[in-house]
């Protein structure tokens, strides 16, 4: 299999799994609090019934039409390189730790932008809580990244996997441990979900990420579910990779990468119901007390690089 | 046993540092003692496989001091402390809690840096471990500078106390068997004295809310 | 002999903690100080021509400048007991003799410790007697139960032990670098003369790391700037005798450490390191005491700022470390032992007979107590550094040997600072001493009076003659020279 071919594979995998994901998430929290809940597939549905009404567009419209696009290019660009079913994608020569956190970066700054561009209060709030918190997981996120990168020797994301694979027993090191912690929460952030964001509310005071998204409707707004689904399913799936290496194909071969995007799902759909059970168990936080979370993801993960170079 | 042994010790060196550093998140005073106390385990941990390692009774000895000491009677001792002012949170910090951790970090890095020259003296698996204790200390100075609650203080006084002892056995298996002795016994004092006194501070300003304390300046 | 000199507070605080306070406990306490002067008098004639005496399977390790310290403590710790009579005097109830029982025996406690940091063959177990004696005086600088005096014990109890933490890192540095000397690891050592012979090949980075820590750690009970705030607050709230004892004596002896140190560390390092370490934190403690004892309105508070200047006076000395700069050095700590604890004795008397030691409600002494107010009058023309009280030579002699040393810039910012401390202390005593009054009735007993006069007396006399130290401070210069 060519690594084109297997970056369109991840990319389709990132979007029909991201959405997939969102759904099992609703779906675990709604069984842990007895209720039977939304069918796995109610958010497929739902983006494939808004893609085709019409969107109504406030103020700042150009703004406003072309964030979704940004968010669905830079994050299908992300999925397309960095390795999650195998590491020979088309850019996997190039799928440095810093380019993914960029792409990901550009994403986030488009949603905070879109947020502004309509001026109505809750836009701009939503977008200065969300770059403010974005100054504290950015970091954390490229830390973590590094800590991973440091015992690895390399900052190309292809080579840390293979290497990985490679030597198992280095998952059970506290580098190891301590960047996966940390690249959690990263992850939770990022992906707006509890403790830090609600992403089931609409109570003004407290939320940030739904605070930006308010302003969007019909195409738009299916294409934006879309946009932030793939995030979450690029941000699932590649914390999966990291933390649990195995099963990531090594050569380009078919049966390797199928088994590859089999474990891959697998992979997530552990780590999302891991996620949506922290969900159900935590209250969100306080807005304040957000960033000390993410201060304490980014000691974690400054921690991590420490342990990896003392603990040689 | 050899690989085993430096996991041990690799894991229990971090978890002292993680527990410091976690320390600075938590505003509970009742957390803090029970992280004192997890800090305890760990140092001993440490020190029991060094001892192991090296077959050494000394060592050994002061293991089980550390376990009895550091995991047992000071924390128990804290522990009845806080357990008085049930729900005693530290307010606010003089720094709040996201630049204190910031701080830490960049007080690790500057653990690192300064603690390369004991790696390069003697190039072992566990010096390389030391500057986890040399940030430990610095954590602790942290903790202790900015809080305002006496006992969160105490914590952090001990904190320095568990990151040199940390520093000890990771860079020399312990210092000679009768300064370790005198030392534990200083920091069993120590504690006893400070809870004596926190005692009389109760009885005669209702409370141990440092804030209190201003009468004396020039 | 020296096992005796450490056992005779030992004792008497067992003693102390049965006896029923009285004119028994008093005589008690003062016996045992007195055994300690006696004991350090005979190890200074043993050893003042160079010999080393050890005991205690070699725990213990006595030359001239343990010695010397000896002598200090011995002489402080007789002038501080015999003014606690009227505190372990008979009292009304059973609190109060608790509380009595308790101040007697831990005084014999703190200086039992202080007498196992100057005898310590090891440098941790020096270290361990230091801590010891902050946990032994908490309780007496808190002794009066007032809100201020526990705020007092308690940032010094916390700040203290901080500090002195940070030499213990030092020190288990130090131990590493030895174990990688050369030697073996099981040549490591925190031997006092053992480390100084290796020291010529003690990893420098390492050493200078550690030198640092310790003299930092160190420094906090010496009470040398920036670490110094616990020290006005512990010294003006403590009961006299106790102020006498930590400002005359306690922080010589951790200076003590920090000279013991820097014996290892000019050889592993070279000068340079450890002088310019010291001459830093001499010239901010100098610069901090002067400009707050300018300010100052309490009378404790001042004679606790003035310790720090002197501390500060003492590690320039040290900083420049010629046998004749430790000599002088050494003469300034015994003379600043005598002239501090007479004044906070008579600071004492003062608060005793004006329930106040604010300066300015004070005033007019001589007139009305002619005799404390002459006494007092004296003591700040001591710590002033006035002939014929022996701080006079010895400032004199540090500040040629610094000069000799090549550090006339660091004694003239010295001087300047010393200008400004005289004006101060001149200031205090003549609001203290001058202005119209009427005897008072209540006037000082003369058994009270007596150890101020005699410590005074003492200082004076071996401001003109240093005749019975001489020799052996030039030994115990050539100890650590």
């Amino acid at each position: 299999m060519s690594g084109s071919l297997l970056s369109a594979v991840q990319v389709l995998l990132v979007a029909v799994g991201g959405l997939l994901l969102t759904g099992v998430m609703a779906k675990v929290r709604a069984r842990a609090e007895g209720r039977v809940g939304a069918p796995v597939t109610q958010p497929l549905r739902e983006v494939a019934k808004w893609l085709t009404r019409e969107s109504p567009r406030a103020g700042g419209a150009s703004v406003l039409a072309a964030v979704p696009y940004v968010l669905l290019v830079t994050t299908g660009l992300a999925a397309a390189v960095v390795p999650l079913a195998g590491v020979v994608t088309a850019g996997s020569s190039g799928a440095d730790v810093l380019i993914a956190v960029f792409l990901l970066l550009t994403g986030s700054l488009a949603l905070a932008l879109g947020g502004l561009a309509t001026g109505t209060a809750f836009g701009g709030m939503g977008a200065s809580r969300a770059m403010t918190l974005s100054a504290l997981t950015e970091p954390a996120l490229l830390v973590g990244l590094a800590a991973l990168a440091v015992p690895q020797r390399s900052m190309d994301l292809a080579t840390i996997l293979r290497r990985a694979v490679a030597h198992p027993a280095g998952m059970a090191s506290p580098s190891h441990v301590l960047a996966i912690a940390s690249l959690l929460v990263v992850v939770i952030a990022e992906t707006g979900r509890l403790p830090v964001d609600n992403p089931s509310t609409h109570l003004e005071l407290t939320m940030i990420h739904e605070a930006m998204v308010l302003e969007y409707g019909g195409r738009d707004w299916a294409l934006l579910s879309l946009g932030q689904a793939m995030r979450l399913g690029l941000l699932f799936s590649l914390l999966a990779t990291l933390a649990v290496p195995w099963g990531v194909a090594t050569s380009g071969a078919a049966l390797p990468v199928l088994a590859g995007v089999v474990l891959l799902g697998a992979k997530s759909v552990v780590l999302a119901t891991g996620v949506a059970l922290i969900e159900v168990r935590s209250a969100k936080l306080r807005l304040f007390r957000v960033p000390e979370l993410l201060a304490a993801a980014f000691v974690l993960a400054i921690l991590a690089v420490v342990v990896g170079v003392v603990a040689r | 046993m050899s690989g085993l042994g430096d996991g041990l010790i690799d894991l229990a060196a971090v978890a002292v540092l993680a527990v410091a550093v976690a320390g600075l998140w938590r505003r509970d005073v009742r957390a803090l003692v029970g992280l004192l106390r997890l800090q305890g385990w760990a140092l001993a941990l440490v020190a029991a496989v060094a001892a192991v390692r090296g077959r050494d009774v000394g060592l050994g000895v002061t293991a089980a001091l550390v376990l009895v000491v550091k995991a047992g009677v000071v924390p128990v001792l804290l522990g009845r402390v806080a357990r008085r002012d049930p729900g005693a949170r530290e307010g606010a910090p003089l720094i709040n809690v996201p630049a204190s951790l910031v701080i830490a970090a960049a007080l690790v890095a500057l653990a690192v840096v300064v603690g390369a020259p004991l790696h390069a003296l003697d190039p072992t698996a566990s010096t390389a471990l030391a500057p986890l204790g040399l940030a430990t200390v610095l954590t602790g100075y942290l903790l202790l500078v900015t809080r305002r609650r006496a006992l969160s203080q105490v914590v952090g006084l001990l904190v320095i106390d568990n990151g040199i002892a940390l520093t000890t056995f990771l860079l020399t298996s312990g210092v000679p068997l009768i300064v370790e002795l005198g030392g534990t016994l200083d920091v069993l004092l120590v504690v006893v004295v400070i809870r004596a006194l926190l005692g009389t501070m109760r009885a005669r300003f209702g409370g141990i809310d440092l804030d209190g304390l201003s009468e004396l300046r020039d | 002999m020296a096992v005796l000199v450490l056992l005779a507070p030992v004792v008497a605080a067992l003693l102390l903690v049965v006896v029923r306070p009285g004119a028994l406990a008093a005589a008690i306490s003062v016996a045992a100080a007195l055994v300690v002067l006696a004991g350090g008098v005979a190890l200074g004639v043993t050893t003042h021509g160079g010999r080393v005496v050890h005991a205690l399977g070699g725990l213990v390790r006595v030359d001239a400048l343990s010695a010397v310290m000896v002598i200090v403590i011995g002489t402080v710790a007789t002038l501080a007991t015999a003014a606690m009579g009227h505190a372990l005097g008979p009292t009304p109830d059973a609190p109060s003799r608790r509380l009595a029982r308790q101040y007697g025996a831990l005084v014999q406690v703190f200086v039992a410790a202080m007498l196992g940091a100057v005898l310590a063959a090891n440098l941790g177990v020096v270290w361990v007697m230091v801590e010891a004696t902050t946990i032994a005086t908490t309780f007496l600088v808190g002794h009066a139960r007032t809100r201020p005096a526990i705020e007092a014990s308690w940032k010094y109890v916390v700040l203290c032990s901080v500090g002195i933490a940070l030499a213990f890192l030092g020190l288990v540095l130090l131990y590493f670098a030895s174990a990688h000397a050369g030697a073996g690891p099981s040549a490591a050592t925190l031997d006092w003369a053992s480390l100084r012979s290796l020291a010529v090949h003690l990893d420098p980075r390492v050493t200078r790391l550690g030198v640092a820590l310790v003299i930092l750690g160190f420094g906090t009970k010496v009470g040398l700037a920036p670490l110094q705030s616990w020290l006005p607050d512990a010294h003006s709230q403590a009961p006299a005798p106790v102020s006498a004892l930590m400002s005359g004596v306690l922080l010589t002896v951790a200076l003590y450490a920090i000279v013991r140190v820097k014996a290892i560390a000019d050889v592993a390092l070279g000068v340079g390191f450890v002088r310019a370490l010291l001459l830093t934190l001499g010239l901010l403690s100098l610069g901090v005491a002067a400009v707050m004892m300018i300010a100052q309105r309490d009378l404790k508070r001042l004679l606790a700022y003035s310790s720090i200047e002197h501390m500060g006076l003492l590690a320039l000395a040290v900083a420049a470390g010629s046998p004749l700069a430790v000599s002088a050095a050494l003469l300034h700590v015994v003379g600043h032992g005598l002239a501090k604890s007479a004044l906070f004795l008579g600071a004492g008397e003062v608060h005793h007979a004006e329930s106040s030691t604010r300066i300015a409600d004070i005033g007019a002494l001589l007139r009305r107590r002619p005799a404390l107010g002459g006494v007092l009058g004296a003591g700040l023309a001591a710590l002033a550094g006035f002939p014929p009280f022996s701080l006079f030579a010895s400032e004199l002699a540090m500040f040629r040997a610094e000069v000799d040393a090549g550090l006339a810039w660091a004694v003239a910012l010295a001087l300047l600072a010393l200008v400004v401390v005289v004006t101060a202390l001149v200031r205090a005593a003549r609001q203290l001493l001058l202005g119209p009054g009427e005897p008072a009735a209540d006037q000082a007993p003369a058994r009270a009076l007596a150890p101020m006069v005699a410590a005074l007396a003492a200082s004076a006399v071996l401001g003109v003659v240093a005749w019975p130290l001489a020799s052996l401070l030039h030994a115990a210069a050539g100890v650590v020279g």
